[in-house]
């Protein structure tokens, strides 16, 4: 479903000097697999989610989507990312609009789906995330927690083939962060595709299929989560590991 | 909300009276004889205009003529400078090289000229070739006046919109076009409102200006009823009276829209 081949990607400070944060890095992930990335700050994991669906350019290397190579000049990035769900840790709510709104929008605009049907697959979402009540409110009005539940809908209501969520609990008072993750869980378990970038290692732990740890723009480790938490290979993740358990 | 508004028409009417009083002391010592009566007459009268035009009715006086001119001219102006101030804002930030350049070159060139030199170049020189109205050539003048500073002002707004707007917006499949136009743009928009204001009011004083292409606006007509009556201080209180309800049914307006769109903050 996601082959990546030998990206490299490589930011410029402000003082002109180069940060790397993708280095030769390829892996693939398989229809239905939910894969965690983990990794210390810096490391490269999220700028890795931002080039899955292109908010990044990367400087070489390919990554394919569905057989699509979407670095391709000729590739209408606008369809690819319809297909591509991504959670921000910061919920990047349209704050001028209400929860309906948000989630109805890009199906307007984007799939051109007429509003009654738009409304109708916004409200079934609401009901999965558990905040139907809350529909006509602005995000002004939600709680952490219940601004990115909404987030996640807006992005399912593309009906996406793959889900990206990039620190999507970090932002959250403790307390909130249970109510995203079943979130999370229940889509893990009805089958999506997902990427997740974060520091929740029960989630890891609970369902994910895959574990990969990077480091410095490359994968250090990957495995099941099984093998990740009880016999670590790598000095480097055994020391990650110990630093956040 | 209540109280800045009572507190805002008690300051108001606090001045004029002060100023008023000042006036009317001050014009004491050089024994100025006050003809108020004067002045409804120039706003509305009843009667004929003149031998061909005899029937007698409710006809707008001098004052009241150049009023709805200098109305007509702000309101054209107002609403070519958000076109053109959104057009350059969106260009200011654009990824184009040419673009930028191209308006920030005009930013700069209409923003460090005088008005009064660009109203005399779009009068007689582009007004010539284009064969344009003294009206046509007044606005086009403004219009591209206003229209670099609400540029800025525009660029400002939409670089305080934070980026993960646009990335999230774009993540659903949405073009830079739709994104801004129906994410970022309302957002800034929001937050331009104050500075968009003070420009706009700005732009209703600076249209008296265009009296020098010989456009009758309230400015010009004042000037010639002070030549014909030599009423000066009456008239131009007059004047300075009614662009005041221009610019501060404008300060209104704008507060009520703010108002308006606050209700999701």
């Amino acid at each position: 479903m996601i082959e990546a081949r030998n990206v490299h990607k490589t930011f410029k400070t402000s003082d002109r000097r180069e940060v790397k944060a993708l280095v030769d890095f390829s892996t693939r992930i398989e229809k239905g697999e939910v894969v965690v990335i983990i990794g210390p700050s810096g490391s490269g994991k999220s700028t890795f989610l931002r080039c899955l669906n292109r908010l990044e350019e990367i400087d070489s290397g390919e990554i394919i989507i569905d057989g699509i190579n979407i670095y391709d000049k000729k590739v209408n990035i606008n369809e690819v990312r319809e297909e591509i769900g991504m959670v921000f840790q910061l919920f990047n709510l349209f704050p001028h609009k209400t929860v309906l709104e948000n989630i109805t929008l890009a199906q307007l605009v984007v799939r051109g789906r007429n509003k009654e049907e738009a409304t109708e697959i916004a409200r079934g979402l609401l009901r999965k995330v558990g905040i139907l009540e809350k529909e006509n409110v602005y995000p002004s009005q939600l709680s952490g927690g219940q601004q990115q539940r909404v987030a996640i809908a807006r992005a399912l209501a593309m009906h996406p083939k793959i889900m990206m969520f990039d620190e999507a609990t970090s932002a959250l008072d403790p307390e909130m962060i249970g109510e995203v993750l079943d979130v999370m869980k229940t889509l893990a378990r009805e089958g999506m595709t997902m990427v997740v970038v974060t520091h929740e290692m029960g989630f890891a732990r609970e369902v994910s299929d895959r574990v990969v740890f990077m480091d410095e723009g490359q994968i250090v480790e990957e495995g099941t989560a099984e093998h990740f938490f009880t016999n670590p290979t790598h000095e480097r993740t055994k020391l990650f590991l110990s630093q956040i358990l | 909300m209540t109280f800045n508004k009572r507190s805002l028409v008690t300051l108001l009417i606090l001045a004029i009276i002060l100023g008023a009083s000042y006036y009317f002391f001050a014009t004491r010592g050089i024994t100025y004889i006050w003809h108020w009566e004067k002045i409804p007459q120039m706003l509305f009268y009843h009667g004929a205009k003149s031998a061909q035009d005899a029937v007698p009715r409710l006809r707008m006086g001098i004052l009241m003529i150049g009023f709805v001119l200098t109305l007509k001219i702000s309101v054209f102006s107002i609403f070519f400078a958000i076109i053109i101030g959104t057009v350059v804002g969106i260009c200011r930030l654009s990824d184009e090289p040419v673009t930028r350049g191209l308006s920030l070159a005009y930013v700069e060139l209409i923003r460090n000229t005088p008005l009064l030199v660009q109203i005399y170049i779009i009068y007689f020189f582009v007004g010539s070739l284009l064969r344009l109205s003294a009206f046509a050539a007044g606005t086009a003048a403004l219009s591209i006046f206003a229209g670099a500073y609400v540029g800025e002002i525009v660029r400002a707004g939409i670089q305080s919109i934070h980026k993960g707007q646009m990335e999230a917006s774009r993540s659903l499949g949405m073009g830079y076009a739709q994104a801004m136009r129906y994410v970022v743009l309302p957002q800034a928009f929001k937050r331009i409102i104050p500075p968009l204001a003070g420009q706009f009011i700005s732009l209703i004083k600076d249209s008296s200006l265009v009296s020098v292409i010989a456009l009758a606006d309230l400015m010009f007509q004042g000037q010639q009823a002070v030549a014909r009556t030599y009423h000066a201080f009456e008239i131009y209180f007059t004047v300075a009276f009614l662009y005041l309800v221009m610019t501060f049914t404008l300060s209104m307006a704008t507060q009520y829209i703010e108002r308006r769109l606050a209700i999701s903050d």
